[in-house]
């Protein structure tokens, strides 16, 4: 049941006593970097180790960590650095994490304490469809995977054949794919004739990297045939594993022995209690290469109340609803990627291929949803597909009280980016 | 009964081109072709001498097909013949989603292609106001 139940379950008083001690440390560590050193020494910080002092600190934020590039958070001698990760940096600096030989073990456990929660064995095949390189979701659950024992396939995403190949070659049980690729699998297994649970014995898979509904994860599993289980990270802590959910599929358990959480109001930066949605922020107690201290991560979440089923005592967060600022306002009226979402999940055969473009039209606002036309959608008549776009178009004035333009276009048409699917096509500001 | 393919396509230039492209090069004949194309999208219609080639031809290249059933009835080419066929339908008040005509033969016969949403009914009718209808295995002979 347990990759570390010692851990796992410990008592909160225990858990309360081992964050302070940790905290402490992360903040003895911090100040060995240029920004935190500046910012200690202007707030009076000399050291901190208990949890109201917290709120003293300033949040960090993504803005910080592009300011301060390429080396002003960290905390170590860059010889002692044995690796880094990097954002794309299309949009201004990079944000670069750098990570000593501990922190990848560290990393690395931490994934293989989740993936054994989600029932993960030695013994499993493990097929990685995550993107490897500067992006922490393939190496991320690589090592996590290895070190808990299970026979890895670096494989990589896409290539759909190969992966189908791969599965049926090596009787893959579990995968780490994108949701959306995992629907893109289950049809093509569709296509070749391969039945899920028969022909391929795929038993679990892991989705991350994009916020889903839990329309899709259903979906998921029902197409595949399989148990789906939430992972959420972020390459500023370290990447996948950061939280995980666990069997009873109600929220994921958020390692507290390794970070701290704290959910606040993204306006007013004001703690919110338990059960309340807001921005999660992270304190990170056990890196050495580059803690943060209070970081936002802009994805809004709420911490669930009381104890899981599993006995596990770290707490839960909710399934992230979206960045705070994935948030459109269009023509005024705000709207959440994720609203669009959940009503074309409902659509049978439109599912989540689809895409949102934003234009500026005589000065409006103008928004478009792209939906790809897929077999399982296409009767071959036009009658039928203008009846489909009238009725797209309908469901979702209902869900965000306007009306948008709905556009029907061919597979593949979606852009993909950094091996996770860009949903969202923002035109106001360029055009 | 014969099989139509319906792909499904944006209205840009090239995008018939690439069709008939991934045909070619599955040495698929066609022996008829109808558009309906309304704004930014539409539907190319396609009566191949292979269906299932034709289907696995395009489905490679990445396009949405749709295989529906088609009646193919065959007239005499001469005026009136059209006329009495359609009398024939709307008679039994069978409504046609769209038809389009091929001719076979100079100045003997052509061929009707109906989508119709009771194909097989349709099929029925049409024979039995003695009009000969064609099946599939005879579509590549046309």
């Amino acid at each position: 049941m347990f990759w570390k139940k010692e851990i796992e379950c410990i008592s909160r008083s225990d858990l309360d006593k081992l964050q302070a001690k940790q905290l402490a440390l992360s903040v003895k560590r911090a100040a060995n970097s240029v920004v935190y050193r500046e910012r200690f020494a202007k707030a009076g910080i000399t050291s901190l180790d208990n949890m109201e002092q917290l709120a003293m600190l300033p949040f960090t934020t993504k803005d910080d960590l592009r300011a301060a590039f390429p080396t002003g958070f960290l905390c170590v001698p860059l010889d002692k650095a044995v690796r880094l990760h990097s954002s794309s940096g299309t949009t201004g600096n990079p944000t670069v994490v750098y990570h000593t030989m501990h922190d990848l073990e560290a990393w690395a456990d931490l994934v293989a304490r989740s993936l054994y929660m989600t029932g993960c064995r030695p013994g499993d095949v493990f097929q990685n469809m995550m993107g490897y390189g500067l992006f922490t979701g393939g190496l991320g659950l690589h090592y996590g995977a290895e070190k808990l024992g299970m026979l890895t396939i670096p494989i990589g995403p896409g290539n759909t054949q190969r992966q189908i190949w791969f599965m049926q070659q090596f009787r893959t049980t579990v995968a780490h794919i994108l949701p959306s690729y995992a629907l893109r699998l289950a049809l093509a297994l569709a296509d070749a004739k391969l039945m899920p649970g028969v022909d391929i014995k795929l038993r679990t898979v892991i989705i991350g990297a994009e916020p889903h509904t839990e329309g899709v994860r259903k979906k998921i599993e029902e197409m595949l045939c399989v148990k789906a289980f939430n992972c959420y990270g972020l390459s500023e802590m370290c990447g996948p594993g950061v939280a995980f959910e666990c069997q009873e599929q109600d929220g994921l358990h958020i390692w507290e022995d390794h970070f701290l959480v704290e959910i606040i109001d993204p306006q007013t930066g004001e703690v919110l209690p338990d059960g309340q949605e807001g921005e999660l922020v992270l304190t990170s107690l056990e890196r050495e290469a580059m803690p943060l201290l209070r970081y936002r991560t802009r994805d809004l979440t709420a911490v669930i109340p009381g104890r899981c089923g599993c006995g596990r005592t770290h707490r839960r967060i909710r399934r992230i609803k979206g960045r705070d600022d994935d948030m459109l306002i269009i023509n005024g009226v705000n709207c959440f990627p994720m609203q669009i979402e959940m009503v074309l999940m409902k659509i049978p055969g439109v599912g989540n291929n689809y895409v949102i473009e934003l234009r500026k039209e005589n000065h409006m606002d103008k928004l478009t949803v792209k939906v790809e036309v897929h077999e399982t959608m296409f009767k071959g008549t036009l009658e039928d597909l203008e009846k489909l776009e009238q009725h797209i178009a309908a469901l979702l004035k209902a869900e965000i009280l306007f009306t948008p333009y709905v556009r029907l276009v061919e597979p593949g048409s979606i852009p993909v980016a950094e091996g996770k699917v860009k949903r969202v096509i923002d035109l106001r500001k360029t055009e | 009964m014969a099989e139509q393919l319906s792909v499904f396509m944006e209205n840009k230039p090239g995008k018939i081109e690439a069709v008939t492209g991934a045909l070619l090069s599955a040495g698929v004949n066609l022996r008829g072709v109808s558009i309906a194309s309304r704004g930014d999208f539409g539907v190319l219609k396609l009566l191949p001498d292979n269906p299932e080639k034709a289907r696995k031809a395009l489905v490679g290249q990445g396009f949405t097909v749709s295989t529906r059933k088609v009646v193919i009835a065959i007239i005499d080419d001469k005026p009136g013949s059209l006329h009495n066929l359609l009398l024939v339908l709307s008679k039994n008040k069978i409504n046609i989603n769209d038809c389009y005509g091929i001719s076979i033969e100079r100045e003997k016969n052509a061929a009707i292609v109906f989508d119709i949403e009771d194909a097989p009914e349709a099929q029925a009718v049409i024979e039995k106001a003695g009009i000969r209808t064609l099946p599939d295995k005879d579509i590549h002979q046309l």
